[in-house]
């Protein structure tokens, strides 16, 4: 195990190398440059000393090396031409920071409620609640994360004023005296949530029917185990698997943020980034999000790996096989 | 079924994955105790009075002067960087220029009037002008504001490493530049060497290369910095609650960029717009939430820009909102098709009028603008800018004609279209409301003249890039421009004259506006060159106005003061750089 980590962690390096490439010179052969205006020319020679200022007058390949030697070396990964005042570092630490309580929020009520809807859904087939669920995970696929937020802030914050219409209280106090004022979480957790609680309640059910048609389980209850004892220790259990395939997939997403989420519901996190520095052709913050997604990435899907052989002993990693 | 022989499990079962809901919960509640709701500063101020800090008693209708709070929007997507016009004019955040004011500012009829600077006066030869600064005026850390802020700031802007955004401005004005403007952008002498000169403390001197009569408009655009801070701290000075220093009306009080920015009234403030408000709250949010924040009483204003057409059908149907409306002319922006003149096939002047003539205004304007939004246009000057064609003359050169389009297509060599080679009209990545507008535009000159359009709506670098190629490499595009400011020697002049903006060139329009740029002494003489000027623009068809865009604000009916006062043409609500209007802004009852 500990061999095949160190293996994954040595392609972890590969990887964002590779990336880091891709990303540089891909995103330098797009027109239009970080300082080309808006509404007219800079004069030639003005232009020039930003460049320079910037290291944008050197070849390619040097800006590369320089930037990967500052990233490597002292992680230091540059100014963000959009807000000049900070670091590509500092900004992502302050920004991903709210992105992450989102995000994990976001993944314990899509799990959470995915989940318990998606076993129940199972166990009562073609019932009013398997129905209902089947609805909610056409709705949360169908429906695209923005609309949902629009909707609830209309009905819940406009309409009914129960619920304020944005904001992220990131302070950590949830509580005066016995108010709670961390009402501000509910809507874009909901509104980010509808969509992976709806495939994961689809996975979930149709692994547990799946499972449930088993022999294993219909020996299981020959044997005379309790309903409870069958759910946890054979159901579920051979359930996860295709549900760690979906934590794969959904965790990173959650966690690097929502531009709609984050723009509807005024929470000020890395979400937008990913589109204004592609905008504003920010190089620097371009590589630091993009190397971030891959690492995210990587790491998750080791992560599932490893997880698989907990829920399954069956599955063996590295050059000793699988099942 | 199948499964039907296992019994289903009671709800103690879910306890897992109810757990995990539960975690949420427990997140949420199980938190450290909250920090008091107000500071104990707050707690300590007088009773609410309805005196400003400077003395000025409000209206009689006014809420007290504790809860003189106007709150604003900002779209959260937007990058900012920067307060300030000197460190960066494209990237700055909500309430900028409230840290300090103008030499000048303008009326509501957009007449030049006295701001930081109380008088002004010019030299014989026309080239150096002389501003006086109001004597008192100090920043909020006791330093006096000088004339000497106001030159490192213009020595700041000009000098090559600070790269700032606007330097092209000074550029393009020519011979109405500051003196050595140019030169010094380029690096080919000191910023000391630039036309702008501190005389004494209360003394400024602006010169310019060669007469230029617009210039104290052109001060509008004279924001200062504090040289002191500046030399502390450098430019970005304001960006921090530690260093922030103001000499406008307002101070810095909270920042947090992306999230919200505050600004209270600045207590050592003794300038021209001293304000009722106590504070002004930004909060940054998505565009398409501004209404919806305005329509919970979360924000006191909406621009226009942030409405949608369905928006604008909810506030035309309710009597409230559409009286809150206040229409006015924003920065006199104009929507115009521009071609390269200088190849085939818009180097023909009948396939120009062809197109010019194709396009159907009157229908656009009311069906997919609205008319809330724009009016037709004709000619690049909107009605109600100096030299402007409030009459209506010049409508016959680009009017709707479809006979007339085609008979011109014909004696261009493509009788019903026949043989014109496909176009692309280019768009600098407009949103979905002016790109249908530029869908209706080409599809209405595709059908009169039976030639194919096709749009691309691409990036707005990608776009400029080709619109600023020398030689251009946007053969037929869309776009729009708004002044710089307040004469006709911009909109017709920086922007049309040869060499600028536009690849299009006539000897005759070139001669008028130049003249009539620098011409001082006879303005009646001075106006109608700037007319005869646009008229040769619109008859030689340098490029296919659509229309004009009207702005506006919707904003609450508990917003009063000024900025509800008409101009002499009726028109209410906000004018450019009519700066003080932030002063008479209170919260009614």
């Amino acid at each position: 195990m500990a061999r095949y980590i160190l293996g994954r962690v040595l392609s972890l390096i590969l990887v964002l190398f590779v990336v880091s490439v891709v990303t540089f010179f891909l995103m330098h052969q797009v027109p239009g440059g970080p300082f080309d205006e808006t509404k007219a020319p800079l004069p030639p020679a003005a232009k020039q000393n930003i460049l320079r200022k910037y290291g944008l007058d050197k070849p390619i390949h040097i800006q590369y090396l320089n930037y990967m030697k500052n990233a490597v070396l002292h992680f230091d990964f540059g100014i963000p031409y959009q807000q000049p005042t900070t670091t590509v570092t500092a900004l992502i630490a302050k920004s991903w920071k709210l992105t992450v309580q989102v995000g994990a929020m976001t993944v314990i009520l899509a799990f959470g409620a995915g989940f318990t809807l998606g076993i129940y859904a199972a166990y009562h087939q073609n019932s009013w609640i398997d129905n209902a669920t089947t609805f909610i995970a056409m709705l949360g696929i169908t429906v695209p994360s923005f609309v949902v937020a629009m909707w609830l802030i209309l009905f819940f914050a406009v309409r009914l004023k129960w619920l304020p219409m944005g904001g992220w209280n990131a302070s950590g106090s949830c509580l005066i005296g016995n108010d709670f004022i961390c009402t501000d979480w509910i809507m874009p957790v909901v509104a980010y949530a509808l969509g992976p609680l709806a495939i994961i309640a689809r996975y979930t059910r149709a692994s547990v029917v799946d499972v449930m048609r088993q022999d294993f389980t219909r020996t299981a209850q020959a044997k005379g185990l309790g309903s409870q004892a069958i759910m946890y220790r054979h159901i579920l259990r051979n359930a996860l698997i295709p549900m760690v395939t979906a934590l794969g997939v959904i965790v990173p997403n959650l966690l690097t943020g929502s531009i709609f989420i984050e723009a509807v519901f005024r929470i000020n996190g890395l979400g937008r980034f990913f589109v204004t520095s592609i905008f504003n052709r920010d190089y620097p913050m371009i590589m630091a999000l993009f190397l971030l997604i891959a690492f995210l990435w990587s790491m998750t899907y080791l992560f599932t790996d490893i997880l698989y052989t907990w829920i399954d002993p069956r599955v063996r990693l590295g050059a000793e096989g699988g099942a | 079924m199948a499964t039907k022989y296992l019994r289903k499990p009671n709800w103690s079962a879910y306890g897992v994955p109810l757990l995990l809901l539960l975690g949420l919960l427990m997140q949420a509640c199980v938190a450290p105790p909250a920090a008091p709701a107000a500071s104990s500063e707050e707690m300590d101020e007088e009773p609410a009075a309805n005196v400003t800090i400077y003395g000025e008693e409000l209206p009689a209708d006014a809420r007290p002067y504790d809860e003189q709070v106007y709150r604003v929007a900002a779209n959260i997507n937007q990058s900012a960087s920067t307060f300030d016009f000197p460190v960066a004019v494209y990237n700055r955040y909500c309430l900028a220029d409230y840290f300090q004011d103008t030499l000048v500012s303008l009326d509501k009829d957009f007449n030049v009037i006295p701001g930081a600077a109380e008088s002004w006066d010019v030299s014989e030869d026309g080239k150096v002008w002389t501003f006086n600064l109001r004597p008192g005026q100090v920043w909020s850390d006791g330093t006096p504001l000088t004339a000497y802020d106001y030159e490192a700031t213009f020595r700041l802007t000009a000098t090559p490493e600070h790269g700032w955004d606007f330097s092209w401005f000074y550029s393009f004005l020519a011979d109405g530049g500051i003196k050595n403007w140019s030169k010094i952008i380029a690096g080919e002498l000191p910023p000391e060497e630039l036309g702008v000169r501190a005389v004494d403390d209360l003394t400024l001197e602006v010169e310019t290369e060669d007469v230029f009569p617009p210039l104290p408009g052109v001060m509008k655009f004279a924001f200062t910095l504090q040289k002191k801070a500046l030399e502390e701290h450098g430019p970005y000075y304001n960006s921090s609650l530690e260093t922030t220093v103001s000499s406008g009306p307002f101070i810095l009080t909270e920042f947090d960029p992306g999230n919200r920015i505050v600004v209270e009234a600045n207590p050592t403030y003794n300038g021209f717009r001293k304000p009722l408000l106590k504070r002004i709250e930004c909060v940054f949010m998505d565009l398409s939430t501004f209404f919806a924040a305005y329509q919970n009483g979360e924000i006191d204003v909406v621009g226009y820009g942030a409405l949608t057409p369905a928006d604008f059908e909810l506030i035309l149907r309710d009597e409230t909102m559409s009286s809150n409306y206040l229409r006015h002319f924003g920065d006199f922006r104009t929507d115009y098709l521009l071609f390269d003149t200088f190849a085939e096939p818009f180097s023909n002047l009948d396939v120009r009028k062809a197109f010019a003539h194709a396009v159907d205004r009157e229908n656009i304007v009311p069906s997919v603008y609205g008319e809330i939004k724009a009016m037709p246009a004709y000619s690049m000057l909107m009605p109600g800018y100096p030299s402007s064609d409030t009459e209506g003359m010049l409508r016959e050169h680009q009017t709707f004609d479809c006979d007339l389009a085609n008979e011109h297509l014909a004696a261009a060599g493509y009788p019903g279209g026949e043989g014109f080679p496909d176009q692309v009209m280019m768009l600098r990545g407009e949103g979905p409301a002016m790109a249908a507008v530029y869908q209706a535009v080409a599809a209405s000159i595709a059908e009169c003249l039976n030639i194919n359009i096709e749009i691309s709506n691409v990036d707005r670098k990608i776009y400029m890039d080709a619109l600023n190629a020398k030689p251009t490499e946007l053969t037929f595009g869309a776009v729009d421009y708004g002044m710089d400011f307040l004469d006709p020697a911009n909109l017709l002049g920086n922007v049309w004259k040869s060499g600028g903006r536009h690849s299009w060139k006539n000897d005759e329009f070139d001669s008028l506006v130049t003249e009539a740029a620098g011409m001082v002494g006879n303005p009646e003489l001075r106006d109608q060159m700037f007319r005869d000027a646009e008229r040769v623009l619109v008859d030689d068809v340098g490029g296919i106005f659509i229309a004009h865009r009207w702005a506006g604000d919707l904003m609450q009916p508990w917003v009063q003061g000024t900025i509800r006062d008409p101009d002499s043409q009726g028109i209410t609500g906000w004018h450019w750089g009519n700066d003080q209007d932030i002063a008479g802004i209170y919260i009614s009852e």
